[in-house]
């Protein structure tokens, strides 16, 4: 009987060490190759015992000023996309969860939909659209485009957030005089901020590593910093592979701590409603 | 709580802020200014151009035309279809574009603005002093499109260092050599280091029609002609596999890239590799290479069973500077066509790496000194040609094809066979 429980406990402890094998031994190359001497990154037989170097940091900031500005660019877009979402999918997942008709029930499905169509099938044709409104090269349009990818999912769970949240507290508001909007700043959004750190993670974390509607949209002065670590993996000149793992350690690093940070209401946001009866 | 909070939303004020923050939309981009030329390339055309701490080679042409340049760099494949998605737009921003010359087919040539009238009446100095072979890859239906800026043409790298300690004197003048060799070189190097003889890449179709042309065959001709020597061909990649089964190809050669290419000849993994000898730099960068100055360069070697005085004609790639029909202001782009293709940018770019598309580039006393690869390279691009021509089909014919030579070289599929699905397969995919 215990023996059948220590096996338990080790396979779990096996289970788990796989895990953390799998995902975290490809971000420990890259963070460990960042400070690695460049003739040692791919040598073989692999060189473990190194002296760490920051050389390849300070190339990047010599070589590749355009990665700092577009870590900016980025940290402007996802600021703006997150904000846009979390307004966008509060006020229609409050709609959602205090109101009911066909149409809305309806719509929720739409909502789903939406988020099936895959991202290229809607870039191309936007380009000429984007053009046209003399939006492109600009932070706008791909805060735009990152908070309407995310309002579907962020709506359906501020919707799951604020039905938790109950209707007396609305009822007790509106006694008092207050309004839509002032219930919903006054009692929802402080009740359901855990759905906002939710939603803000997933917007973040998308909007952070975003590539494809990056590279159709901006050119220089709105350009993230993806596309500027795509253009590191240059097939006429060679990689650098130092730099370029310095920039995908800087690039890895804020958003890392950010999710390390926000961890719990990561959670929260994937299990809203599973306890609901 | 606050006792009191205010939040007053009105029809006016809400109508007011929606219309205001259209107009400031509106208005807030503007890409292109007043004497600014916009340019979109890879980030080493605009390097060669003006590199870090280095003369900006473009200072004249800002002065004259008082203009500034402004580039939006891009990796190869993304360039292309950002250049043409502008290009196919009423109008771009964009007066001048760098385009690869496996790209301009018929319907992506009728994008551009032919130059010929440019040229006929604001010529090119010594335009002739261009490699004639690098212009005709940028005539399509008679039109010029566009105007050589650079060409990275396939040489043999070899690691001297290995070559020595496996006591081989000198680097390989036929295939068959070059055979022999990479079989000596497949040992444990004295550093500890297994070396494989070669690495080749197996998605790009440079190697295979490389080992083709070694015996006289080719993929697809300049005219179109597809797999005109099957028998060439056979060989090519009977010898490929030989290579493979000996182990002088890497076990891992279905999925070798590029870059796997540099990395391992920089850390003495391989002996011999196939790569544009403008690489020659980065191969030997004490850096990153465990053998700087110890990779060196020739030409890759044609079979000895071609008959004596056939060229080996290795794979070049050329890029063209392009003025989509789209762009504003022409005559500025035009200017700076010229600039970049006179004597004196041309060959100062070629000192910052820029593989020049002048022959008389190539007797420049500073280039020859500073690059020791630039004679071979100058003797090789002589007889150096695409891989294959543009054709709408391209990308397909060519995946199809690495598709069978992968089968061929693991010894998945008999070579004759594979050489035979090539030519079924692909006779569908050429132009009519």
């Amino acid at each position: 009987m215990r023996s059948g429980r220590i096996l338990v406990v080790a396979g779990k402890a096996v289970a788990v060490a796989a895990l953390l094998t799998w995902s975290l031994v490809p971000i420990a190359f890259v963070v460990m190759s960042s400070v690695k001497p460049g003739q040692e990154i791919f040598a073989v037989p692999t060189v473990y015992a190194f002296e760490p170097t920051l050389e390849h940091y300070a190339e990047l900031w010599r070589r590749w000023g355009q990665f700092f500005d577009g870590l900016i660019d980025s940290a402007i877009i996802t600021a703006g996309a997150t904000a846009l979402a979390i307004i966008a999918s509060t006020c229609a997942g409050y709609v959602y969860s205090r109101n009911s008709s066909r149409f809305l029930n309806a719509s929720v499905m739409f909502l789903i939909v939406v988020r099936l169509i895959p991202p290229i099938v809607v870039t191309l044709p936007l380009f000429p659209l984007v053009n046209i409104m003399g939006l492109n090269d600009t932070h706008i349009v791909l805060m735009v485009l990152y908070a309407t990818f995310f309002v579907s999912l962020g709506t359906v769970l501020m919707r799951t957030f604020i039905d938790q949240i109950p209707r007396e507290l609305d009822e007790a508001a509106q006694i008092d005089g207050a309004g839509r909007l002032t219930i919903l700043r006054r009692v929802i959004v402080p009740l359901a901020a855990p759905g906002i750190l939710a939603v803000a993670v997933f917007v973040v974390v998308f909007a952070w590593n975003e590539f494809l509607f990056a590279f159709v949209f901006t050119a220089t002065k709105a350009k993230t910093a993806p596309l500027v670590i795509s253009e590191m993996i240059g097939s006429i000149d060679g990689v650098d592979w130092g730099i370029l793992f310095a920039a995908s350690t800087t690039q890895l690093a804020p958003i890392l701590i950010f999710v390390v940070l926000m961890n719990r209401y990561l959670v929260a946001g994937l299990t809203a409603g599973a306890t609901k009866g | 709580m606050k006792d009191k909070v205010t939040f007053d939303i009105t029809r006016r004020g809400f109508l007011g802020t929606a219309l205001g923050g259209a107009a400031a939309l509106a208005a807030g981009p503007s890409f292109a200014q007043a004497n600014t030329l916009n340019i979109l390339s890879h980030r080493v055309h605009q390097a060669v151009l003006m590199p870090d701490g280095g003369e900006n080679l473009l200072a004249e042409w800002k002065s004259a035309q008082d203009a500034e340049a402004a580039f939006t760099t891009f990796d190869s494949n993304p360039l292309m279809d950002r250049l043409f998605r502008e290009a196919s737009l009423g109008s771009t921003d964009y007066g001048v574009g760098y385009m690869v010359d496996n790209r301009p087919t018929s319907e992506i040539a009728s994008l551009f603005e032919p130059l010929d009238s440019y040229q006929k009446d604001d010529p090119i100095e010594d335009f002739g002093d261009i490699a004639p072979g690098l212009v005709q890859g940028m005539t399509v239906d008679g039109n010029l499109i566009g105007i050589p800026v650079r060409h990275a043409t396939q040489g043999l790298f070899y690691n001297e260092a290995l070559l020595e300690e496996a006591g081989i004197s000198a680097p390989p003048t036929t295939l068959e050599e070059l055979v022999e060799q990479a079989g000596k070189l497949t040992f444990t190097s004295s550093a500890g280091t297994p070396v494989t003889g070669m690495i080749l890449a197996s998605d790009l179709a440079v190697f295979p029609v490389m080992f083709a042309r070694a015996y006289g065959g080719d993929f697809i001709t300049k005219d179109f002609e597809l797999v005109p020597s099957p028998e060439a061909m056979e060989k090519g990649l009977d010898t490929l596999r030989g290579m493979f089964e000996a182990g002088s190809l890497p076990r891992s050669y279905a999925t070798t890239k590029n870059d796997d290419m540099v990395t391992w000849i920089q850390q003495g993994r391989a002996a011999f590799t196939v790569l544009p000898f403008a690489r020659n730099a980065q191969l030997n960068n004490p850096e990153q290479s465990k053998y700087p100055g110890k990779i060196k360069a020739t030409a890759f070697p044609g079979s000895s069973s071609l008959p004596s005085g056939t060229p080996m004609a290795a794979v070049t790639e050329a890029w063209a500077m392009v003025v989509p029909k789209n762009a504003g202001d022409k005559q500025l782009a035009w200017s700076y066509i010229k600039e970049v293709s006179s004597k004196r940018v041309t060959t100062g770019m070629a000192l910052n790496g820029n593989g020049p598309v002048r022959v008389s580039s190539y007797a420049d006393p500073a280039l020859i000194e500073k690059n020791p690869v630039a004679e071979v390279e100058a003797e090789v691009l002589a007889t150096a040609r695409g891989a294959f021509p543009p054709f709408p089909e391209a990308a397909r014919a060519q995946a199809t094809m690495l598709e069978e030579v992968q089968l061929a070289v693991i010894g998945r599929k008999p070579v004759k066979e594979a050489v035979a699905a090539i030519i079924e397969r692909v006779k569908p995919l050429m132009p009519s």
